[in-house]
């Protein structure tokens, strides 16, 4: 990872959470490998560094159930920080379902590189640049405050291959309820929104599972490693 | 949420109708590369100033250590987490890159913060817990960027005063701790960014465990810890 390339990674994340903490969110920290780096993040945003900063919204989550907790506490639009390797199965469980739940995911780590799309933005260093990532981070967020036109989300973002609202792709969505045996419909999160979709061509569900569905219907069910 | 801060309508021209993010993304990876490379360079040239205080700082550590000796670390805010994860390094570090050494952050439990803070106040967060746990052949160290953390400056008084290695890591010219008689070590910094001086104090703190790791690797209390 040349330095190049970790600066506009940067660069494309700060735009992202200025856009998303001027709309409203809070950000959820999670760091279960190095607890002290949550803490550190969650400091930084609320009670900045420099006199006269907005203090904005960031909490460090360690609850031992961490998909549950992220799901009881995040709203749709949220922002959901990630610190911690690609082997972080926890992290990993609550970033399968970031699309499910509607929030944007940044991930902070180091070693493999995770698979492409596994996050919104992914910023990848050695484990001692952690600090340093996450202080450019907050003050290039703080640059972009300063930009008030450019602050709303950018309109070109419906381009994209994985737009939930306009593309052809399936979206990842999470089972909430049971299925009803009558109409084999069932009630899921898609993007923070309960919506009711239906299961006949995936079969038994349970609360919890995350399916791919498409105009409706569940296409099919993605597999997760065992707890 | 700017657009309604209620002196917006007297700049209406300013910024407000920039919509080209092209420019500022840009501007931003710029930023962002400088900013790496301020943080390489502070980094190198604080351990080159302070190579001969890290030495001698390593040995008296590694000879306490040796000899049973207990680390506890303190701060507040983003030092109290470079506290936390110091105490951390010592205690469990990386599998195969060291041996373990007791270590001991004073921030790490709210439920002591928080009594002490309210029953008497916060100057005596940390002074408090080593009249608690120092034990002469202990090591105290504290960070605060500025140098001047009363609460750090106080529990510098109470280890000397116990016996404790005493070592500070500060920022900017040093602060208080650059003057503190209490102080048997103190690190400094060069910068006057906090984000800079936590980097550059990260890059001391690993420097220091490499150090006291190889003392004890080579010395003749091997094995006693």
């Amino acid at each position: 990872m040349s330095v190049d390339e970790i600066a506009d990674d940067l660069a494309a994340a700060a735009l992202t959470m200025a856009r998303r903490f001027a709309a409203g969110a809070t950000m959820w920290v999670l760091a279960p490998a190095w607890p002290a780096h949550g803490r550190h993040v969650a400091v930084e945003f609320v009670h900045p560094v420099i006199v006269g900063k907005r203090a904005l919204p960031a909490v460090h989550v360690d609850d031992a159930d961490l998909v549950g907790a992220v799901r009881l506490l995040a709203r749709p639009g949220d922002l959901l920080l990630a610190v911690g390797g690609v082997d972080d199965r926890d992290l990993a469980g609550v970033l399968r379902r970031s699309e499910a739940w509607g929030v944007t995911t940044l991930w902070i780590g180091s070693g493999p590189r995770p698979a492409p799309g596994a996050a919104g933005h992914v910023l990848w260093s050695g484990p001692d640049a952690f600090v340093l990532l996450y202080h450019v981070l907050w003050e290039l967020t703080h640059v972009v405050f300063e930009h008030p036109g450019l602050l709303a989300d950018d309109p070109a973002a419906c381009a994209d291959d994985v737009c939930i609202t306009c593309s052809d792709e399936g979206r990842v969505v999470e089972v909430a309820g049971a299925v009803d045996p009558a109409t084999a419909s069932v009630v899921v999160l898609a993007g923070g929104q309960r919506e009711t979709v239906d299961t006949t061509l995936v079969g038994p569900v349970a609360p919890g599972d995350l399916v791919l569905v498409h105009a409706g219907t569940a296409i099919s069910v993605i597999d997760e490693p065992a707890p | 949420m700017t657009a309604d801060e209620p002196t917006g309508f007297l700049y209406p021209f300013i910024e407000a109708e920039e919509q080209d993010a092209g420019a500022l993304l840009t501007d931003l990876a710029a930023s962002a590369r400088g900013k790496i490379a301020e943080s390489g360079r502070l980094q190198a040239a604080t351990l080159a100033a302070c190579a001969d205080q890290v030495d001698a700082l390593a040995t008296e550590m590694a000879r306490r250590f040796a000899n049973g000796g207990r680390l506890f670390t303190f701060g507040n805010g983003g030092s109290a987490t470079d506290a936390d994860m110091t105490a951390v390094l010592f205690r469990r570090p990386r599998a195969g890159a060291g041996r373990p050494l007791p270590a001991v952050s004073l921030v790490a439990d709210q439920a002591v913060l928080t009594a002490l803070a309210n029953d008497v106040g916060v100057e005596l967060v940390f002074s408090r817990q080593l009249i608690a746990h120092g034990r002469g052949g202990d090591m105290a160290m504290g960070f605060s960027t500025s140098g001047g953390s009363t609460n750090v400056l106080r529990a510098f008084a109470e280890g000397r005063a116990r016996g404790l290695l005493t070592a500070g890591l500060a920022g900017y010219g040093g602060g208080a701790m650059a003057s503190c008689g209490d102080l048997d070590h103190c690190l400094v910094v060069g910068s006057d960014s906090v984000h800079r001086i936590q980097e550059a104090q990260a890059a001391l703190v690993h420097a220091l465990w490499e150090q006291v790791q190889a003392r004890l690797a080579s010395g003749p209390d091997e094995g006693t810890g």
